[in-house]
């Protein structure tokens, strides 16, 4: 024989208005709530508005210039990236980073794996790894003269990069990638 | 990173919870075409943040389990904690009573004296002054309760 469904009687756990109407309205809690509501409407509205201005990349902001002392070379790239999300950075050469009509560029592992590189225009002439990154060696004439790196990183955080011109001081720095 | 995957799914699941709740409700037994659109682009939009590039069906399964996993346990706060069930679903408020609106109340959820009347004329109401209380439920809809009701219940 099947065993009894258990039961309880029913309770006046619900508020009543005017002991008749049992509504269970909580006042004092809907107006904190409306509190809330006005700051986190106004925290959607920072976030859009340094979203524009590109604190979370891809904006005013999150873009930055980068040389070193002689000019060798300048790096123009985004210091907040977005995570799976391409950004291009920009690597032009001095003077005298042209030597016997060649550039020899010294990237760290970290642009290629967690910064995601994904092409190199023009493609460099030759490509040699070794001392934890990779150098890239480009035919060049005379200046300007610049190559493009496309990026697109995989995993949000931190990341630090090393480029250098060989014969030239090194550039050091970091990106941020945000979700 | 696999703990991604699941970060993300439990992120998309909770912010949409949230942005649902503070969009706020809105009066009415179906939703209309207007909400219509924010329900699917909203949707729309977080399904891409969550999938990304990754659209292996180990990944669509982990993720179906984590956003289960965080209904459940929403759910099950819900039953245990009261303030909780408040936080999550809001608490039914009055916008009329004892033949006076509740301004602050109609401001605050804009809503309008129409869409009580909307309410009341699906009952047969012909008047607001026939009206004994008017409530915004939880869950959106408007309860008019006419002042018949409660004429035959001091009767009885």
């Amino acid at each position: 024989m099947p065993s009894q469904a258990p039961t309880q009687p029913i309770g006046d756990s619900v508020p009543k208005v005017d002991n008749t109407i049992a509504v269970g309205e909580n006042l004092e809690f809907q107006r904190k709530w409306w509190k809330f509501e006005r700051v986190i409407w106004s925290i959607f509205l920072l976030i859009l508005i340094a979203d524009v201005l590109g604190l979370f990349g891809r904006g005013w902001l999150s873009k930055d210039t980068l040389s070193d002392s002689a000019q060798t070379l300048t790096l123009n790239y985004e210091r907040i990236e977005r995570a799976s999300t391409p950004s291009i950075m920009t690597l032009h050469f001095g003077p005298k980073a042209i030597q016997n009509g060649r550039v020899r560029l010294y990237v760290s592992d970290s642009v290629v794996k967690p910064l995601g590189a994904q092409r190199i225009s023009p493609q460099p002439a030759v490509s040699t790894i070794g001392n934890d990154g990779i150098t890239y060696t480009f035919d060049a004439t005379q200046i300007p003269a610049s190559i493009q790196i496309a990026l697109e990183p995989s995993f949000p955080g931190r990341h630090s990069f090393r480029i250098q011109v060989i014969g030239g001081a090194p550039i050091e720095s970091a990106i941020f990638v945000v979700p | 990173m696999a703990i991604f995957v699941i970060l993300r799914a439990a992120f998309g699941y909770l912010f949409l919870v949230l942005m649902v709740r503070v969009v706020g409700r809105r009066p009415g037994k179906q939703l209309t075409p207007f909400e219509f659109v924010l329900v699917f682009y909203l949707g729309g939009l977080t399904l891409t943040g969550m999938v990304g590039n990754e659209a292996s069906l180990t990944n669509a399964v982990t993720q179906i389990l984590t956003v289960a996993t965080c209904h459940y346990g929403l759910a099950a706060l819900r039953f245990r904690f009261d303030n909780f069930a408040q936080v999550l679903d809001g608490t039914p408020l009055i916008v009329l009573e004892k033949d006076c609106w509740r301004s602050e109340t109609m401001s605050r959820m804009r809503i309008q004296d129409d869409d009580v009347m909307d309410m009341a004329r699906a009952q047969g109401l012909p008047s607001l002054d026939r009206i004994d209380m008017a409530v915004l439920e939880a869950f959106g809809e408007l309860t008019v309760i006419p002042k018949k009701h409660k004429e035959e219940d001091n009767h009885a």
